[in-house]
Parts: C-alpha cells; sequence; structure tokens
C-alpha cells in the first residue's frame, strides 16, 4: 500500500506545482528557489518518513536540549 | 511591504482570542488540574500576567519599529547574522508548534469522533482550507474568523449555560487550603498559553488604527483569562479531583449534559466549538509562519510559499510525535520550557537591547 500513499504524495506535489508556478514572473528567481526548496524538503520528508517512521524529529530535538528544565519544572 | 492588507481593532481581538482558547479550554484544565487540585480556577489568573507582559513587550518592540515584524526587526536590533539566528530559530519553533497543533487538532477528531478515518485525512483537509485562508491574506484571515468568531462564543456559552444544573460547588472547598503554592504551580504551564500573545507582534503592523493597540491587546488577554477561569472552574465543579485523569475534561463536562433525555449529546458542540477554535488557532500560526519566512528569506511575495509550508506542516503533524500520550507528554514537560525561550525570552533580550540601543544613540 505504500506506493499508494506515494503516488498520493506526487499527485499534491504536482498539484501544488500546476497552481503556483505559472503564477511566478520570470524575474522572481528567489520566489522560485524558495518554492522548490520548501517543496522538495516537504516531499522527501514525507516519502522517508513512509518508510521509516521512527527517525528522530523535531520532538526529540528539542527533547534533547530542553529535557533537563523540564525535568526540574515538573519535580517543584 | 509584503502584506499589504488591513486589520480593525477588533478584528485583532477575534484573530488573538480563539489561537489560544481553542486549544487552552480543552487540554488545560486537566494539566492545570494536576498541579493546583481545587485551586485551579485561580491558576489562569496568575498566569495571564505572562499574557499582559508579552503584550506590552510586543507593543514596546511595535513603537521602536512600527512597520516591522519580529523576524524583521530582529535583525534591526541585534545585526544581520544573529538576527536571522533569532529568526530561524523563532519560525523553527511557530511550525514545530503549529504541527503540534495540527496534531492535536486530528487526534481530537480521529480519538472522540470520526474513529475509522486514518488521521491523515482529517489532517490533511484542515491544512488544506487554512492554506487557503492564508493564501489570501491577512484581510481574508481576519474576516473568515470573523465568520466564525460568534459561532465559537455562542457555543461556548450554551455549554457553559447547560453546565450550571450539573454543578457541585463543594467541590471548590477548601479555597487556597494549601495556600497560594499549588495555584501558581498550576500557572505555569497555562502561562506559556498566554506566551502565544507574542504572535500580536506579527499582527500589529497591520493595524488601520494603532491608537488604542495596547488597550484592545489587553483586552483580549483579560477576555481570554474569564474564559479559562471559568472552563477550569466549571470542570473543577463538576469532577472535583478527578479533573485531571480525564485527557479533555470539558469535553466529558459535556457528555453530562443532558435535559429531560430530550437534550443529549452535547459534546458534538464542543466538537464545533473545537473546528471553528483549530481553523482560527492553527490559520493564525500558520500566517506567521509564511510572512516570517518570506521576510527571513527576503521575498517580495508570500504567496509562492504558503502551500510548500502547508504541505511541511502536514508531514510535521504526523513526525512530531508518534501517539497523542507522548505529545501530551511532551507539551507539559519540554515544552513550556521550549516555547518560554521563545515566546519570553528571546522579545524580553530583543526590547532590552534596543532600549539599550535607543538611549546610546540620543
Amino acid at each position: 500500500m505504500k506506493w499508494l500513499s506515494i503516488l498520493g504524495i506526487l499527485v499534491i506535489t504536482i498539484l501544488i506545482i500546476l497552481y503556483e508556478w505559472p503564477k511566478l514572473k520570470k524575474n522572481q528567481k528567489k520566489e522560485k528557489k524558495a518554492f522548490a526548496v520548501l517543496l522538495l524538503t516537504s516531499v522527501t520528508l514525507s516519502i522517508v518518513l513512509l518508510y521509516f517512521p521512527d527517525i528522530p524529529g523535531p520532538t526529540e530535538l528539542i527533547d534533547t536540549i530542553f529535557k533537563p528544565f523540564g525535568n526540574l519544572l515538573s519535580n517543584l | 511591504m509584503l502584506e499589504k492588507g488591513k486589520i480593525s481593532a477588533i478584528q485583532l481581538i477575534i484573530l488573538l482570542y480563539p489561537t489560544i482558547t481553542a486549544t487552552a479550554i480543552l487540554v488545560l484544565p486537566a494539566t492545570t488540574g494536576s498541579f493546583a487540585k481545587q485551586d485551579m480556577w485561580l491558576s489562569p489568573i496568575w498566569a495571564s500576567t505572562f499574557g499582559y507582559l508579552s503584550i506590552f513587550i510586543a507593543y514596546a518592540l511595535h513603537k521602536y519599529y512600527p512597520q516591522k515584524t519580529l523576524i524583521e526587526y530582529s535583525e534591526k536590533i541585534v545585526g544581520m547574522i544573529p538576527g536571522k539566528l533569532i529568526g530561524f530559530g523563532f519560525l523553527f519553533f511557530l511550525l514545530h508548534t503549529n504541527g503540534m497543533n495540527l496534531r492535536d487538532y486530528g487526534e481530537f477528531v480521529v480519538g472522540n469522533f470520526l474513529q475509522k478515518t486514518p488521521i491523515i485525512v482529517v489532517v490533511l483537509s484542515m491544512a488544506f482550507v487554512c492554506a487557503i485562508t492564508v493564501y489570501g491574506g491577512i484581510e481574508v484571515l481576519a474576516r473568515s474568523s470573523q465568520f466564525f468568531f460568534p459561532v465559537f462564543v455562542v457555543l461556548f456559552l450554551f455549554i457553559i449555560v447547560l453546565l450550571i444544573p450539573v454543578l457541585n460547588p463543594k467541590n471548590i472547598l477548601p479555597v487556597m487550603g494549601e495556600g497560594l503554592t499549588p495555584s501558581i504551580k498550576g500557572a505555569l504551564i497555562p502561562s506559556q498559553w498566554f506566551n502565544e500573545f507574542i504572535l500580536i507582534s506579527f499582527l500589529l503592523p497591520y493595524l488601520n488604527k494603532k491608537k488604542n493597540a495596547f488597550k484592545w491587546g489587553v483586552l483580549s488577554v483579560s477576555l481570554v483569562m474569564i474564559t479559562l477561569v471559568i472552563t477550569n472552574l466549571f470542570s473543577l465543579l463538576l469532577f472535583g479531583d478527578i479533573t485531571s485523569y480525564f485527557t479533555y475534561p470539558f469535553m466529558d463536562a459535556a457528555r453530562y449534559i443532558s435535559i429531560a433525555d430530550f437534550l443529549q449529546h452535547v459534546e458534538l458542540i464542543v466538537m464545533a466549538l473545537w473546528v471553528t477554535g483549530m481553523f482560527i488557532k492553527i490559520s493564525v500560526f500558520y500566517y506567521a509562519i509564511v510572512l516570517g519566512t518570506a521576510q527571513w528569506l527576503g521575498l517580495t511575495s508570500y504567496r509562492p510559499i504558503v502551500f510548500p509550508i502547508g504541505f511541511l506542516l502536514v508531514v510535521l503533524s504526523i513526525w512530531v510525535t508518534p501517539n497523542l500520550q507522548k505529545l501530551t507528554e511532551f507539551s507539559s514537560t519540554t515544552w513550556p520550557v521550549y516555547a518560554f525561550v521563545f515566546q519570553m525570552f528571546i522579545p524580553v533580550s530583543l526590547l532590552l537591547i534596543a532600549m539599550l540601543r535607543k538611549k546610546k544613540s540620543n
């Protein structure tokens, strides 16, 4: 069933590109770059997460940084 | 200027009030109750000081840089590279928190109502609606929340009134039986909800009449405080000591409503309340992220990145946590500290540095 999810992700991506790309003007280079990079990040991330749902995410990152202080709070 | 729209002061309140209360009325009675016990209704009052402080800081910074948002003036205040770093951190925080909001929304809807629907469907449809709103800009955002706000308030009052007959006033005793400490401890986590008022710094530059901006900000904090005191009080009067064992006490309170065996299943109204409130909350966060990112990257328009960021939000909502239990644990242990750093510590430091700079240049 994973290929179905990937298909879904690709359909959404294509729809976003079809909707947004024609609206970008020729001289909006920066906007094009930002659009492409953000979309690519999301697509890659969603496909990676589909195969490895347990890779540590932002929550784990923040947890390792702030956990000591958080424990302090709950021990009050 | 990236955003050409203008909003009125009333719209500012209408945007901010649901942004804080949407999740607060459902989640906070349980977390506050576990610390403050029968004094939990006092906690929002202490916590609201952080809300007033947030408004004050955002307003003071706004006075120094009237046309700029937090992402823009942090560069002006601490210099290019540290400013960009602060901006990145703040955007990361907003993105992460909004991913959690979206997941919270999905978990609630799936857990209570649409039990056989995959969570991704619920989350994706919400993100899509929010994306369309954000795409329309701040005026569309303000007007759509203006449309939903009365629904939110009326439904809330409806539940409150229906709950009155089943309350047990004895649950409130003893008031401050162990002094002030438990209620202040209970205020620690809600204080970070109040600190979300720092989002006002993304809306202030687009206010059409700036004269009473501070007053309106203070009024919206007070309204949120009153709402939270009422929800906490009602959850307490209904459930007493066991409030903290529920995930959504207010939701379970609504299940108790039964009038003459005729008016039942009022919890569906809580669902409607949650959907309208969450729509505004997620949209306001989403708007701040999109606008902030466009300013951070120096784009000429924020529209091209609305949908890619919406996609990222959906992915994040799945990524942030494996299940609801982990999410609840994270948002009551680590998140308050994390939020405090970005919502309070950084804005306060920015304000102090801005003040020092001003003094030096005079």
